[in-house]
């Protein structure tokens, strides 16, 4: 069973690492410091053997003295060394802690020696000019380790003693360093989702360089996601609001319908009010239903069909005849303006929809007896679509507020949401056109114009 | 009563209209802020219905700017907006009532009559005057416990002067409130109504002061 991994805190991995790679650096420096005093020290002592050893010879060759001396012992270290001196074969001087054998077997130069009583000692052999003074001058092996031992010591015992109060430093100021980051996951986990500034942006000047691009970051999602929730609030309040005005409408008509009594003639007027004000009700509700699903998913559910070029001329026959009925009912003259076949980016259904909407306010925004024409030509790459109409057209401001949500150009007698151009402008942005509003030349009113970019024939 | 409505969406205007007519009311219909305001600026209205989301200008800041010009006007703000903050902000600039669509006409009507009844200072719905009493949900006047028929008008009349008890009012400021737009009002219509409503009810119950105009006196009640 593998147990979930614990989270991994920096703080006591900072702490372990740091503490783990100061300890293997003193070890490193002490053992060249050990090396290298070994080193030096066998250098130093040879020399004074070798030295000795000197002096020996010249005093041996000057005094011409056969006395077998005993030296006496002058230092605590002086049972660690010992020497021979002798001449002709003969021993003349040793000294006591010796006996008269000859201490090393080779009559020149550096070596090491094991002696009966198991002491190891390094010698050195030389002999005089005349070749008729040999001399020995021997060190014991122990007293070179004693020294090592204590350099050693002196190099190691103190950062042991240091090594935990360092640690305790260290501790202290990881710790005190990434305290901004524990004060911003605190901030961050007190933060109530249900207060209005869950989503505030965290403050930058009292962090460190290094966490600005996380707390950036952070900032830039809390942004993103106050947008998204005001603008979802801000749809269902929208959305609720338009739909009481249709519904009051349908209320009241109905009473007036109920209180008309023996007018029959209020009564059916009435009645055909509350049925206008329901037909406006599901009206709002499909667009709005559409505008949803638009901002959830601008793809649409048709995602498989996407990309799929689409005849535009055969969408607009289709809407245009769909709608025919309406502008006939109003005496306006609809007509269709296009020599061929012309593709434009799907999905269909999308493109159905911007149709019907923008056919739908024209006729709706024109008054009887206008005319409407939808034209759709091709040019360098572009699929150009553009619905005029005669009616009054918009003033310039009027056109650049036209598209914000439930926007209705006042003094409207049709009733109407001011849904059908969000609509529009999101399958525009969806499918990759460029939105136009003008005045247009031929009629004289309205003239949008919808440029896709012509897919390749599939 | 005459009553201001202000209303953009023309099927709900229409409806509120023809619905207020059938509880008795006079009503003019506007469709955006500017006119509402000018309306009630100029205009005698009992009482207003204000939506909110008027086109040209908001119906909060009309209600704001009538108010700041001293204009009294009991309005009731009819509106889809039902947060409490926007009611809260809809009563302190000076909405007397805030109705959230939609709403009952009946209601509507009750809650109009409320707030006019209670701009002249009443408690209470019905108006007496000595052995007559009017009620006005009911739109009915009787005479010593016994109903007496009026039309449309005579009950209107009767109704502001009742509610106005105590004052004089002239002959165009009774016109203005009783005839909403398109009305033809014929000259001598407030007299003929006043002679009648005399002859039904008692000759002492409404007091002409002759090129002043009329008056229901307060508390003179003769047992």
């Amino acid at each position: 069973m593998s147990r979930p991994q614990a989270p991994r805190s920096l703080q006591a991995r900072l702490l372990a690492l740091l503490l783990a790679l100061l300890c293997a650096v003193w070890l490193v420096t002490a053992l060249m410091t050990w090396i290298d005093a070994r080193h030096e020290l066998d250098e130093l002592l040879d020399s004074h053997l070798a030295q000795a050893a000197a002096l020996l010879v010249v005093q041996q060759t000057r005094a011409e003295d056969d006395d077998v001396a005993d030296v006496p012992m002058l230092h605590k270290y002086a049972p660690k060394v010992a020497f021979q001196v002798f001449h002709e074969g003969q021993l003349v001087m040793r000294s006591p802690n010796v006996d008269p054998t000859p201490l090393a077997t080779i009559n020149a130069g550096f070596s090491t020696v094991q002696r009966d009583d198991g002491s190891t000692w390094r010698v050195f052999a030389t002999r005089g000019a005349a070749d008729d003074v040999q001399v020995y001058v021997a060190e014991q092996d122990d007293s070179r380790s004693a020294i090592l031992q204590a350099v050693l010591r002196s190099v190691l015992l103190p950062p042991l003693f240091a090594l935990p109060l360092l640690a305790l430093l260290i501790w202290w100021a990881v710790r005190r360093e990434l305290k901004p980051l524990s004060q911003l996951s605190r901030q961050l986990k007190d933060r109530d989702g249900r207060q209005a500034q869950a989503l505030a942006p965290l403050p930058l000047d009292q962090l460190p360089m290094e966490i600005h691009p996380v707390v950036e970051a952070l900032n830039g999602l809390f942004q993103r996601l106050d947008q998204m929730l005001s603008a979802e609030q801000r749809f269902t309040a929208d959305a609720a609001h338009e739909l009481r005005t249709p519904i009051a409408a349908i209320r009241a008509q109905a009473q007036v319908a109920q209180g008309a009594g023996s007018d029959h003639a209020q009564r059916e007027r009435a009645l055909q009010a509350t049925l206008a004000g329901c037909d406006r009700a599901s009206r709002l509700v499909d667009q709005l239903l559409t505008l949803a699903r638009l901002e959830a998913n601008p793809g649409g559910s048709a995602a498989a069909d996407a990309g799929r070029p689409v005849d535009l001329r055969a969408v607009a026959q289709r809407t245009a005849a769909e709608l025919a009925p309406a502008a006939l009912a109003r005496q306006q003259d609809l007509a269709l303006d296009a020599a061929s076949a012309a593709l434009v980016p799907g999905p269909e259904l999308l493109i159905g929809v911007l149709l019907r909407n923008l056919l739908d306010n024209a006729l709706r925004y024109s008054p009887t007896g206008a005319q409407i024409t939808m034209q759709i030509d091709s040019e360098a790459g572009h699929t150009v679509l553009s619905v005029e109409d005669s009616g009054a057209g918009l003033s310039e401001p009027e056109m650049a507020r036209l598209g914000e949500r439930f926007y209705r150009v006042a003094g409207q007698a049709q009733p109407g949401s001011g849904l059908g151009w969000s609509i529009v402008r999101r399958i525009a942005q969806a499918t990759g056109a460029q939105l136009q509003l003008s005045r247009s030349e031929r009629l004289g009113g309205l003239a949008v114009t919808v440029r896709w970019p012509t897919p390749l024939k599939p | 009563m005459r009553i201001l409505l202000a209303e953009d969406d023309p099927l709900l205007g229409d409806g509120l209209r023809a619905g207020l007519r059938q509880l008795g009311f006079q009503v003019d219909w506007v469709q955006d802020g500017l006119a509402a305001e000018r309306e009630l600026s100029s205009g005698d209205y009992a009482a207003a219905v204000l939506d909110l989301g008027l086109p040209l200008k908001d119906g909060l800041a009309v209600l704001r700017d009538l108010r700041q010009r001293k204009i009294a006007t009991p309005i009731l703000v009819l509106t889809a907006r039902d947060a409490v903050p926007d009611r809260i902000r809809g009563l302190d600039l000076g909405a007397d009532d805030y109705v959230v669509k939609p709403v009952d006409l009946h209601e509507l009507g009750a809650r109009l009559r409320s707030l006019v009844r209670r701009a002249h200072g009443q408690l209470q719905d019905a108006l007496r005057w000595g052995p007559v009493l009017l009620e006005p949900a009911a739109r009915q006047v009787s005479l010593q416990g016994a109903a007496v028929p009026l039309s449309t008008r005579e009950f209107d009349l009767l109704q502001v002067l009742m509610l106005n008890a105590g004052r004089v009012l002239s002959r165009e400021q009774l016109e203005q409130q009783l005839y909403s737009w398109g009305h033809e009002v014929e000259s001598n219509a407030i007299e003929v109504h006043i002679h009648h409503l005399r002859r039904k009810l008692q000759p002492e119950l409404i007091q002409t002061l002759r090129g002043v105009g009329y008056t229901v006196p307060r508390q003179a009640a003769p047992a």
